[in-house]
């Protein structure tokens, strides 16, 4: 059963994305203690659930941030509500970024689209706590400068966080937009990124064609299979290893992942996060 | 002990005064479990039926109620312990896998609940047709554990063996007479001529691995887009396979409003990969777009290389065989992986 949660917040953040938050309010806790990287299943009454990765602070216990593009019914009838309405939700599921192996080290997080929100939570345990991780690097894109979710603070209040560096992309500029970074897909910002094989542990998401690409740019700089994780995305029903949708291979995406590393991948069947 | 087949009738309707009783019944030219009150036209030479028992255990579920301001959860049906009576060791099997998957990592209270208010009276397998291939995977035509009762047809009479105290009492209440030593000679000798009958089998044993490590085996390309692996046709996509297989267990959920949008049900129901929704995501991206995908994936989940591992594979019940509209046959496709 998911629990009851109220929207307190709603912020827009593209013209098809939203940051909203929630409190649970069913006498329990008005946070969610979690892993960065995992996610949780979002109910809307009347038209069902979806997996939606935890975009929130995870020293915060006060709520609940999640970034939502709307892209399918789901998302979509939760465009259209308000703050104060209900919602069910289930979680925190998954296993989350590989937060452990990384302390001490430093940290180059890649992401393409609304993939920024599952990155969002190991930017925000920096800004906290700057003892964690020696380095931050941030590796952003999207289609268009229209599409950057979170641009206020990817271009203004990241970028100060202490040992953290910020670079963003869009693959194009169409007339009308403005835009001071480069252009191109995320990838190309592998050329200006500060980070190097040395050290570092590389987490991924968006689309798997970006990350395909991204990751074999990354293998040729030196980067071996064991530093690149990659948070993947399925049709999910259950969250809990039951219903079967997620399967890929012999894994649940859902239980077993959404992040598993390039060397897992290569292991597994039906995507195309490899060399060929 | 012995149980008279010509008191069968009687048994069963005794049994019905505490369970709900389900049994193998010929409709048309199909067998089908159905509730047999009174035992009358319970069919227990049958072969198969044509969905397995899990249809009484993991069919659809309603998951939570919703109305316009508010959800709660489903009130638990108070319904009355179910009997299988008749399952053949296959399904039996089967249900057993099944239990397994469903209280592995996360107990599903759907489920288990179902199952642990069920109570089965199994019959070894006697009659396996030319689709069987349960032997080859030990999983028949003999049952070894996991029933309350056990039947064995020795020709006047069913040799009736106890196998936990919920069986015990059960049998308690019929007044049975004992069987002797030359009862279980003759079960051994049936359960060998049985044994001798099947005409198909398969090679289990690295299977999963075997599949894994050619995904782009040409077994894939012909049963799932051009046909021609041992005369088939390319798969339809129907999902015939996942609905009458005893181990598949995915299932899709669903809000059902009623007409008012106002209130509903969110229920879950069986689904097959076999579908082209299945791996369907926002945007139309599907991760199994192509039907050898989708039956490579189906394959290896039954050969025990899916996420349900050996909790899901097959247990050589057939029906797979039987119900595919392109005669695509499990155990073809594993000698072709195999090469032979």
């Amino acid at each position: 059963m998911p629990r009851k949660a109220i929207i307190k917040k709603i912020e827009i953040e593209t013209y098809d994305s939203k940051t909203y938050t929630f409190e649970f309010e069913d006498g329990g806790p008005k946070g969610l203690d979690f892993n960065p990287g995992q996610f949780v299943m979002l109910s809307i009454l009347g038209y069902g659930e979806a997996a939606i990765s935890i975009a929130h602070d995870p020293d915060d216990k006060s709520g609940l941030d999640l970034t939502i593009r709307n892209v399918g019914s789901v998302t979509d009838a939760l465009s259209r509500m308000k703050v104060g309405d209900l919602v069910g939700i289930r979680g925190p599921y998954g296993n989350g970024w590989p937060i452990d192996d990384a302390v001490g080290k430093r940290i180059l997080l890649i992401s393409g689209g609304c993939g920024c929100g599952t990155i969002t939570p190991i930017i925000l345990a920096h800004r906290n706590d700057q003892s964690r991780f020696k380095f931050v690097e941030v590796l952003h894109g999207a289609r268009t400068p229209n599409d950057i979710i979170y641009r206020k603070h990817y271009e203004e209040i990241w970028p100060k966080i202490p040992n953290c560096n910020v670079l963003l992309s869009s693959d194009t500029v169409p007339p009308g937009q403005t835009w001071k970074h480069k252009v191109g897909f995320v990838l190309s910002l592998l050329k200006d990124m500060k980070s190097t094989p040395e050290d570092t542990l590389a987490f991924m998401c968006g689309p798997e064609v970006m990350m395909k690409f991204t990751a074999l740019d990354m293998l040729k700089m030196g980067f071996s299979e064991d530093q690149i994780y990659c948070s993947m995305e399925r049709r999910m029903r259950c969250g809990l290893g039951l219903c079967g949708h997620c399967q890929l291979g012999s894994k649940y995406v859902c239980k077993d992942g959404p992040v598993f590393s390039y060397a897992e991948l290569q292991e597994l069947p039906d995507h195309i996060i490899r060399g060929s | 002990m012995l149980l008279e087949k010509v008191r069968i009738p009687w048994a069963v309707a005794h049994l019905s005064k505490e369970y709900k009783v389900f049994g193998p019944v010929t409709r048309r030219s199909y067998v089908s479990f159905q509730e047999i009150p009174d035992g009358e036209g319970l069919n227990l030479e049958y072969t198969t039926t044509t969905l397995p028992p899990k249809k009484l255990f993991h069919h659809a579920e309603t998951l939570l109620h919703y109305h316009k301001e508010d959800f709660s959860a489903p009130k638990l049906e108070s319904d009355q312990h179910v009997l299988l009576f008749g399952v053949h060791p296959c399904d039996l099997n089967a249900i057993q896998r099944m239990d397994k998957f469903f209280s592995k990592d996360y107990i599903d209270s759907y489920y288990c609940r179902r199952r642990e208010r069920s109570v089965i009276v199994a019959l070894n397998c006697g009659v396996p047709d030319d689709k069987c291939f349960c032997a080859s995977l030990g999983t028949g035509p003999d049952v070894k554990e996991g029933f309350d009762l056990l039947l064995t047809d020795l020709g006047e009479a069913y040799l009736v063996e106890v196998g936990t105290s919920k069986g015990k009492t059960m049998v308690a209440k019929l007044g049975l007479k004992n069987a002797s030593q030359t009862h279980f000679h003759e079960k051994a000798r049936r359960l060998r001529e049985a044994s001798k009958k099947f005409k198909k089998q398969i090679r289990m044993e690295g299977l999963a691995k075997q599949a894994a490590e050619n995904p782009n085996h040409e077994a894939w390309a012909l049963i799932g887009d051009r046909g021609g692996l041992a005369g088939c046709f390319a798969c339809l996509s129907c999902g015939n396979c996942s609905m009458v297989c005893p181990t598949c267990y995915c299932y899709e959920v669903a809000e059902i409003p009623d007409v008012s949008l106002k209130e509903g049900i969110r229920k879950r129901e069986l689904d097959s990969c076999q579908l082209l929704e299945y791996a369907l995501v926002a945007l139309g991206q599907n991760f199994r777009p192509d039907r050898r995908y989708r039956t490579r994936h189906w394959m290896t989940c039954k050969f025990g290389g899916a996420g349900g591992q050996q909790n899901t594979s097959c247990v050589g019940c057939g029906r797979c065989i039987r119900s595919c509209p392109s005669h695509i046959d499990l155990t073809e496709v594993a000698r072709s992986l195999w090469g032979e």
